[in-house]
């Protein structure tokens, strides 16, 4: 294997290294680990990219990642970049020197439920992986404060936000002429840009060109620049849904290449994504630099990477969202104001100032003066209480029922979902809420105004409740997290639930808790109260119930 | 759309809410068709176990472990032959891992098609069901009303594309 010639190393500085478990041309995360390894070395740092499979473009950039233990020294720093089911953990625990994650989230299972039970197992697994990866590391980056949220739920020491490097000059390539003299026929052009997984909810970007293109602009076109499996079952239901649909100029372009993306951008009117869960959107970044408004779901790191710029929604109804393409085609005032607002976005994640917070961050770890962010001072609770809808509907009757349990459990803690808009807090310790403690998690999806609306789930609070080693009460059992998390702590877990929630989450819960599972009426919170203290009681659990 | 579901610096959340507020509003007809579709089109996420016709192949994947140990004669020459055998995987289970690991791998990968497959099938079987569910019912409005209810009449009132005018905003990269 020939490897390009690093610059030369500067002596005394450590050596700085990354691993991932496979590199990918033209990925976020391999642009990502080849950018950095291009900061580190002009620094004067080795560094070197190990991975277990790596595609051919890229087969002289990296080092089998068997060969590390024997190349690395205990002065050695391992970036160990974790976003997907790597295998790698044991292997890296074994391994010399100092060890940092830089994690850029995992996409819940959940999302690919339906569609990719393969992918959807991996996304369980990586989050596995990401609880295990904990002992061996001091000190994690996300590029996010919705990801860092995670890792501090996580208990993991240290954690800070990195900026998220982009290169811009590589969004300057020529346009296809052939694709944007198609594309450039007068038509409205939405265009969407990504791989057609589910959890990009393509499918929702389709209802909402329909739509757009039914209520407000026959003459439009909806444009999908990403790989699409046409095999597989989301492809399928992709094809199928737009026949149903009836949607015209509707072009799955497929995997394009870099002319052929800039001739989409150059010819499209708005970006729109409905994406559930991006860890940060480089897509949507790509669109503000090209000058091409972008309307979008509020999704997990979405508004944080839009940063106030663009259209950031919390309706994912196609008729809500589409009215917003509809006035950013028709008023060209509010359109020139979205392009402005987006520059300076743009403007605030320039290569230089990136790149002078990655090198501080970086320095910070090496030489050991970075800020130690404590993983908690406030005592473990005693027990966990679930209750994901208790700050954002309080009325609810899970919410009461949390407040009342909460009273006699000294010590609980209720883990709860943040309201829309508020930022993700890096600090684990609860809040008081009148004399209730309370941490937030920010949903991976915005929670619907509508309250006869499901409760989103939140990777950070399920992360929490899994680190933790209280027992847990989950308040609505039938709740999206509640689902997510029973077999996870099912053995130190008791729930609640209402006779009317849908039989197969209640089946679920039954199996999983069995009789430490409350089934009672939503309006009889008292009785409800006392069944679960007495089966907590009755258990042994919390004798200090009262 | 309400303010207080948009988040935008600049126009302001309010701005943009008021706009969409300006909007022509569609025809009673272009809502209900639009309203009816997307309502054919819904798909609740269901959790996808399994197919069942793959369940029996998928219990004998792994091929790298045998059944229990037997012996089909009694007395001692048949427990000494049960512990002969139970010693000779013992030993040579790490070779015999190696040996089928390819065979697993294989396994595994032909389920996982023949379980894509059967999604695809479903997949396309569930779209087929809607879509044609779909066109009775614009076949039984057209047969109620006599005219058709789509194509949709705000062609009319839509403004030329903003793609046409972006033209004139590149860049010249």
């Amino acid at each position: 294997m020939s490897i390009p010639r690093p610059p030369p190393r500067r002596t005394g500085l450590p050596a700085i290294h990354q691993v991932l478990p496979r590199l990918a041309w033209g990925d976020a995360v391999g642009n990502q680990v080849r950018y950095l390894q291009g900061l580190l070395r002009r620094w004067g740092h080795a560094s070197e990219i190990y991975a277990e499979a790596w595609d051919d473009a890229c087969k002289d950039q990296v080092r089998p990642m068997r060969d590390y233990a024997r190349e690395a020294d205990r002065d050695t720093v391992l970036l160990v970049h974790h976003s997907f089911e790597s295998r790698l953990v044991p292997r890296i625990a074994k391994s010399p020197g100092r060890k940092v994650l830089v994690y850029h989230n995992v996409t819940p299972a959940r999302l690919f439920e339906g569609f990719e039970r393969k992918v959807a197992a991996a996304c369980d697994a990586a989050r596995d992986e990401l609880l295990a990866l904990r002992p061996h590391v001091e000190a994690a980056f996300a590029y996010s404060r919705f990801s860092a949220e995670e890792l501090v739920a996580a208990g993991y020491p240290n954690v800070a936000v990195l900026p998220f490097a982009i290169d811009w000059a590589a969004f300057d390539t020529a346009t296809d002429p052939a694709l944007q003299a198609e594309l450039d026929d007068g038509m409205s052009n939405i265009l969407f840009v990504g791989r057609a997984v589910p959890s990009k909810k393509v499918d929702d970007v389709l209802r909402v060109f329909t739509a757009y293109q039914r209520l407000y602009q026959p003459r439009s076109r909806l444009v999908v620049a990403g790989y699409l499996h046409r095999d597989g079952a989301y492809g399928a239901y992709l094809h199928g849904l737009k026949d149903v649909l009836g949607a015209e100029q509707v072009r799955f372009l497929g995997r394009v290449s870099a002319a052929q993306l800039s001739a989409c951008f150059a010819t499209a009117s708005a970006y729109l994504s409905m994406s559930r869960h991006e860890g940060f959107g480089v897509p949507l970044l790509e669109a503000m630099y090209r000058g091409v408004p972008v309307v979008a779901y509020g999704a997990a790191a979405v508004p944080e990477t839009m940063g106030g710029a663009g259209l950031a929604t919390r309706s994912d109804e196609p008729r809500e969202v589409a009215k917003l393409l509809a006035v950013l085609d028709r008023n060209a005032g509010l359109r020139a104001q979205v392009i402005t607002a987006q520059r300076e976005r743009i403007a605030e994640l320039s290569q230089e100032a990136v790149a002078e917070q990655v090198r501080v961050a970086f320095e910070g770890i090496c030489s050991g003066t970075a800020p130690q962010r404590p993983v908690a001072t406030a005592p473990a609770a005693t027990v966990e209480l679930v209750c994901p809808g208790f700050t954002v509907r309080p009325e609810e009757p899970a919410s009461r029922l949390a407040r009342r349990l909460a009273e006699h459990l000294p010590g609980a803690r209720v883990l709860a979902l943040r309201p829309w808009g508020e930022d993700a807090a890096l600090t684990p310790e609860p809040i008081s809420d009148e004399g209730v403690a309370v941490t937030h998690f920010t949903p991976d999806q915005p929670v619907d105004s509508n309250p006869r609306t499901a409760l989103p789930g939140s990777s950070a609070l399920e992360t929490a409740v899994r680190a933790s080693s209280a027992p847990v009460v989950l308040l609505s059992a039938d709740t999206v997290s509640a689902q997510t998390l029973l077999p996870h702590v099912s053995a130190r877990a008791w729930g609640v639930c209402e006779p009317a929630s849908q039989p197969a989450l209640l089946a679920s819960a039954r199996e999983h808790l069995g009789d430490r599972l409350v089934v009672e009426e939503p309006a009889h919170v008292e009785t409800a109260l006392q069944a679960l203290l007495t089966t907590l009681a009755t258990t042994g659990v919390f004798p200090r119930a009262t | 759309m309400r303010p207080e579901d948009l988040i935008t610096r600049s126009p302001t959340a309010e701005a943009v809410a008021r706009e969409t507020q300006q909007l022509p509003t569609p025809s009673h007809e272009a809502q209900d068709a639009l309203r009816q579709t997307l309502e054919a089109a819904a798909r609740p996420p269901t959790p996808a176990p399994w197919p069942a016709l793959l369940q029996e192949a998928r219990g004998k994947m792994d091929s790298r472990y045998a059944e229990p140990a037997t012996s089909h004669r009694g007395g001692l020459t048949g427990t000494a032959l049960v512990l002969a055998k139970r010693a000779f995987r013992l030993t040579f289970q790490p070779f015999i891992n190696e040996v089928l690991r390819k065979q697993v791998e294989f396994n595994e990968s032909i389920l996982d098609a023949l379980a894509t497959l059967h999604d695809v099938q479903r997949e396309q079987a569930r779209a087929q069901a809607a879509w044609r569910k779909e066109l009775e019912r614009r076949l039984a409005m057209l047969e109620a009303t006599g005219t058709p209810t789509e194509p949709v009449k705000t062609e009319q009132q839509a403004p030329t594309p903003a793609a046409s005018s972006k033209r004139t905003r590149k860049r010249g990269r």
